[in-house]
């Protein structure tokens, strides 16, 4: 009768479909897709993992965060301080501390770094932002990231201010981005079903009840925050490897907002809606990217004017809200039973099984 | 023993005050039932005790120790739980999740699967349907959940508010069995909001009556239905 890891054995199958159906895309891409194809699908990669972090505290918690992106800057200028020649950064970042200066670590050094990096500053912001609740906190979120931008793009002598800093080693392909994808998943996954997960979801869904069973709400979302801090740090340093230059503006309004589309349009409160949220936006801008190009229809080329990707994304993105408003997976996880999608409420509410009580 | 002491006790919501100067001791393994009519502010003496709202003055002892304006969350780990009105499950939560959140402050995980199995032992219902979603179990079984996931804090004094709200006769009596026996088998202390003092009379135990903010009659359940004076307290008729 005893079954302690019940919770594991039930929820498992969740991130093992989500990482293999995504190695099955990597190998696709990287055996029969062109180069650009390839760029498409790693910067998806990172997305997912930005996206995974992002649910990790909005999706427990409950609360809209809109300073995340923060944390991946943190972690691609990390990313640059660390991997960088010194002799360019000599040169460019001059502001440095002599140990930094010097310092030229490898990938697969430099990016843990980067995520442990972010978590530590979430854990210092966090411990005031996360007194807050419902919109005040959602503001101050905000409100971070209009800081760390600021700072980013003005302290010329350590971020080469509003210009860009080059020279990070282009190491990212496919398979790093699906790695780092299943690392996000494993540790979303690993943090929902943990006490600290599992308190969480209970205070977002009944504060007082919970407060009342003994959860420290400050505590468990200060948890989230961290972590999800470290999985979008590590995505920062990511991006920083695959497009070899940071720049402030790559981390702020436009991706902020794209990425928590992502998100609600997959369904922010299951994993597996994180991830669809991702590959559904991705498939989409891709093929107006195409769209804007042009297609030649007999010799002629019609293409649709710059700018339609994003207006035709906004409208997707509505229609998708109004017919599903719990996103596309409507809050439900993937799992073998009932394939595709899990439903949790096969059993009907009876009224008179309390009888079995006696 | 005396488990909990609650000594003058004011609660003000903004400029309305809904409890003036409230006194209540709670000896262990009692019963307590607090009655009275909508408004009287029984829920709020609960949500006092629970810390979920502040007291303007007097002091709450729980188990000799003042926790006067401490946490909710301190207040249930010395040992009180609290089931708030409306049976609060997890919805989104299953039925085991709900359980294991009710645990979540207690450090002694071995024991946490031992109590999983005897709530379980207490309510088949509950193990049954252990993997549905909450949100989906009828109120009935929401109340015995929400029971079920006090009783995961292994309480010493358990306060539940409202437990026969919006249920058919025949659970509510479901419901009082099980609140017995456990108080039987655990040695639980009880603290129950009632509206129907005829189920606290039937049930037995001491009994409060609340109006207004104040107690206006303190017995025992079955000595205060036969009372005059208890109908006069409930609908104000009288020299109030």
């Amino acid at each position: 009768m005893s079954r302690p890891p019940s919770v594991i054995r039930q929820t498992i199958v969740t991130p093992i479909i989500l990482i293999v159906v995504l190695l099955a895309m990597a190998a696709l891409s990287y055996q029969f897709g062109s180069r650009a194809f390839n760029r498409t699908a790693i910067e998806m990669f990172i997305n997912i993992m930005v996206v995974v972090g992002l649910y990790a505290f909005v999706g427990n918690s409950g609360l809209l965060s809109f300073g995340h992106i923060s944390f991946m800057c943190l972690g691609a200028y990390m990313t640059a301080w660390l991997t960088i020649p010194p002799v360019m950064k000599s040169i460019t970042l001059k502001g440095l501390p002599a140990w930094l200066l010097h310092t030229q670590l490898p990938m697969w050094v430099a990016t843990p770094i980067s995520g442990v990096f972010a978590a530590l500053f979430a854990l210092i912001v966090g411990r005031i932002i996360m007194r807050l609740s419902g919109i005040a906190a959602s503001i101050a979120t905000f409100g971070l990231l209009g800081v760390v931008n600021n700072v980013y793009s003005n302290w010329d002598s350590v971020t080469g201010g509003q210009g860009s800093i080059v020279g990070i080693p282009p190491t990212m392909n496919v398979w790093i981005g699906w790695l780092g994808a299943a690392v996000a998943i494993v540790t979303a996954y690993l943090y929902s079903i943990s006490r600290s997960g599992l308190a969480l979801r209970a205070a977002r869904d009944e504060e007082v009840a919970a407060r009342a069973s003994g959860v420290d709400i400050v505590r468990e979302r200060l948890v989230a925050f961290v972590v999800s801090a470290f999985i979008i740090g590590l995505a920062g340093a990511f991006y920083a490897h695959f497009l070899s230059i940071v720049n402030p503006g790559s981390f702020y309004l436009r991706t902020t907002f794209i990425t928590l589309s992502m998100l609600v349009v997959g369904g922010m409160y299951s994993l597996s809606g994180a991830v669809a949220g991702v590959v559904a936006i991705s498939v989409l801008i891709e093929l107006f990217r195409d769209l804007e190009k042009g297609v030649s229809v007999g010799g002629l080329t019609v293409g649709l004017p710059n700018g339609a990707q994003e207006i035709a994304i906004g409208i997707i993105t509505i229609v998708i809200l109004i017919y599903l408003p719990s996103g596309l997976t409507r809050n439900r996880e993937f799992s073998w039973r009932n394939w595709p999608l899990q439903r949790r409420r096969l059993v009907p509410p009876v009224q008179t099984a309390l009888k079995e009580t006696n | 023993m005396t488990l909990l002491d609650v000594d003058d006790i004011t609660v003000r919501y903004g400029r309305l005050t809904a409890l003036r100067g409230v006194t209540i001791t709670i000896a262990e393994g009692e019963i307590l039932f607090v009655t009275g009519p909508n408004g009287a502010g029984k829920s709020t003496l609960l949500n006092a005790i629970a810390g979920v709202v502040p007291t303007a003055t007097g002091t709450i002892t729980l188990d000799g120790t003042r926790v006067t304006g401490a946490a909710p969350e301190e207040i249930a780990r010395r040992g009180f739980s609290l089931v708030p009105e409306g049976r609060n499950v997890f919805g989104g939560l299953t039925v085991e999740e709900n359980l294991r959140v009710g645990t979540g402050m207690r450090a002694d995980r071995k024991k946490i699967t031992d109590d999983l199995e005897s709530v379980y032992q207490d309510f088949p219902m509950l193990a049954e349907r252990r993997h549905t979603t909450a949100g989906m179990l009828s109120g009935g079984q929401q109340q015995m959940l929400v029971i079920g996931r006090a009783l995961m804090a292994a309480p010493r004094l358990m306060a539940i508010d409202e437990p026969s709200l919006g249920l058919a006769p025949k659970i509510i009596d479901q419901v009082y069995e099980i609140l017995m026996r456990l108080r039987s088998q655990r040695k639980l202390t009880l603290l129950i909001v009632e509206q129907s003092s005829a189920r606290a009379m039937m049930t037995g135990g001491r009994m409060i009556l609340i109006r207004g903010g104040r107690i206006v009659l303190e017995g025992d359940a079955a000595d205060m239905v036969k009372d005059e004076r208890l109908k006069q307290a409930y609908f104000g008729f009288g020299d109030h």
